[in-house]
């Protein structure tokens, strides 16, 4: 160990703080030694939940809601509005998808979803009886109090808002749905008819923000969900507390396939175009180290040896790519 | 409402250029107390990262391993954004940069990886793991201490949002340290022996860089004093000895759980009121 640092009023000695520590930590050091016996074993812990599909409906145009439960009738793991849950799809596929059923119903969860892409067009195809894996539920857009509330959704955006706009019932809410058309419109014969406003872009055209928000309590707590364009449009105009699901970072467009070594005569990963390095890293190296998967926080920065966009400040592997070629990583 | 919390890093920035040298108005000693967390916590926060990407190998539960994820991105923001702060009070002409050099020492050389054995390397990691428990434990107090503190209502206001976004953030994922800890170890002597070497040098830490960032302050504040200190504790500027030390008697019962403290609806509303958070989202 190398010496403590100086002391930080010029004094010709080392800090007296760090010099007291020193021996301190030595100790604990030695004492950590002695904890090599009777380790306890980490446990294996499964968090997967086994269910079937109980039904499936047609909800709107081009949305299909399906129901869960316990293949033995088992009460489910309880939720909170704003849960979503983590569909393992027969192919292998994981989508996420809010619950909008009913909390208090803990023998049914209920999601829907809308066709768009390959996971949709499976989960589209479940039919009542096949065994799925779910886990969860996780709650990435937390409603909490206090009112008054606006929610606003978009679309397949009522799914979270839903539950929401039931755990409202006693204070002061509204809410703005807003779509295509009605008949794109989901679950809109759950809605109470009161405080609920439905804007179709087809009868109201495009909507402003300030048409959104016109409905809005004073003082109240926005809770949106919907496209992106939507919730940026929202969030820049209410100046008060905004509540939006984060999204999952945007599938990788335009990309060039290339190869990642990882250490020089290491074994070479493909990355197809499709998907991330860190993707294509995880399938080898599975407990890489990763976190905002948009490139800022900064964890999953991993040295480069050759090759590559950014040799010197080494490679986030999350967002960052090569135009082809061969990417060598110190890993 | 922790327990099925998706944790998230957020893309927050902060503007420092207005900020003034005394961002509480009129209370140097309460700055610098507060600035002692521009000095420590990047580093710290760094060293967390490092000894959580090493523990990601080890942990056998999946729910486990994400809100680890998750921590490790918001704990690498946390040092981002501090270490903004920092050059921010050397552009005001306090250079942070020898206390950082000590704390430097601290975390990468005191408290970094060791040689030996595999088994030598894990008890240093599991060790390492009940320090980082141990400290979460504090900033979830002092999380939710900030988001209380009505008391800093006229201070700078984006100073006052980096402390209530990191402090809500805090409280969002003030279970992770110490689940991970139970989950790859849980002895509660370990656990305990830790505290007892924290909570004080904690103290001190905070102690000596507000004596020191005093002493550098350009506008000769004068040397900090304890009867200074319980004025801003008892007008609610800083927290109070009765809120800091029954602190260090919760953790140590078998029961603890961080879920028990801190109030994670209240920090979930701050972050969507928060400039920085709602901006990031």
């Amino acid at each position: 160990m190398s010496r403590p640092p100086a002391d930080l009023y010029g004094r010709q000695r080392a800090d007296r703080m760090f010099r007291a520590l020193v021996p301190v930590v030595g100790a604990f050091r030695r004492a950590s030694e002695r904890g090599a016996r009777r380790q306890p074993p980490v446990r294996a812990v499964d968090r997967d939940l086994r269910v079937v599909v109980r039904s499936s409906s047609v909800e709107a145009d081009g949305v299909v809601a399906v129901t869960l439960a316990d293949p033995g009738g088992a009460p489910l793991p309880g939720w909170r509005p704003g849960c979503h849950l983590d569909v393992v799809l027969p192919s292998g596929l994981v989508r996420q998808y809010s619950l909008c059923g009913d909390p208090a119903d803990r023998r049914t969860y209920r999601i829907a979803v809308r066709s768009v892409g390959a996971g949709s067009a499976e989960a589209h195809a479940l039919t009542a009886g096949t065994p799925l894996v779910v886990r969860g539920p996780r709650n990435a857009f937390p409603f909490v109090g206090p009112g008054p509330y606006l929610f606003i959704a978009g679309g397949i955006g009522i799914t979270p808002i839903l539950p929401m706009v039931h755990a409202a019932r006693g204070s002061d809410w509204r809410l703005v749905y807003t779509g295509r058309d009605r008949r794109s419109l989901p679950f809109l014969a759950e809605l109470p008819t009161e405080r609920v406003r439905v804007r179709t872009d087809d009868e109201h055209g495009v909507p402003t923000a300030a048409d959104l928000l016109r409905d809005a309590p004073p003082g109240a707590a926005v809770y949106c969900c919907g496209p992106a364009p939507l919730i940026d449009l929202v969030k820049a105009a209410w100046p008060g507390r905004f509540h939006a699901e984060r999204f999952a970072p945007p599938p990788v467009v335009g990309g060039r396939p290339f190869e990642l070594q990882l250490g020089v005569g290491g074994p070479v990963v493909p990355v197809a175009a499709d998907e991330t390095a860190l993707t294509a890293l995880r399938r080898v190296r599975p407990d890489v180290a990763y976190s905002c998967r948009q490139g800022f926080c900064g964890t999953c920065r991993v040295r480069v040896l050759s090759g590559g966009p950014s040799e010197e400040d080494g490679m986030l592997v999350c967002v960052a790519r090569a135009d082809g070629g061969r990417v060598v990583l110190d890993v | 409402m922790t327990d099925d919390l998706a944790l998230h890093p957020r893309d927050v920035r902060f503007d420092w250029s207005d900020v003034p040298l005394h961002w509480v108005p009129g209370d140097p000693l309460t700055t610098h107390a507060l600035n002692t967390l521009h000095l420590v916590l990047p580093e710290g926060e760094r060293w967390f990262v490092q000894v959580f990407g090493q523990a990601l190998p080890h942990i056998r539960d999946p729910r486990l391993r994400e809100q680890v994820l998750g921590f490790i991105g918001q704990e690498a923001m946390h040092a981002k954004a501090h270490d903004g702060a920092a050059a921010h009070l050397a552009a005001l002409g306090i250079d942070p940069a020898p206390f950082v050099a000590q704390i430097e020492w601290l975390f990468r050389t005191l408290l970094g990886d060791r040689q030996g054995s595999a088994a030598v390397r894990h008890q240093w990691l599991l060790e390492r793991l009940s320090v980082i428990a141990a400290i979460e434990h504090f900033t979830a107090v002092l999380g939710q201490w900030v988001l209380d503190a009505d008391a800093l209502e006229g201070a700078d206001p984006t100073m006052l949002d980096l402390l209530r976004w990191h402090g809500a953030e805090e409280v969002e994922h003030r279970s992770v340290a110490y689940d991970l800890y139970m989950h790859l170890d849980g002895r509660r002597f370990r656990r305990i022996r830790t505290m007892v070497v924290v909570a004080p040098v904690l103290a001190w830490l905070f102690v000596r860089s507000t004596r020191w960032l005093m002493a550098n302050d350009p506008s000769r504040p004068g040397a900090p004093r304890w009867r200074d200190y319980l004025r801003a504790a008892r007008a609610g500027r800083l927290p109070r000895p009765g809120q800091l030390l029954p602190a260090v008697w919760r953790y140590l019962p078998r029961g603890y759980h961080p879920s028990q403290e801190g109030d994670t609806a209240q920090a979930v509303a701050y972050l969507a009121a928060s400039p920085a958070a709602k901006a990031a989202l």
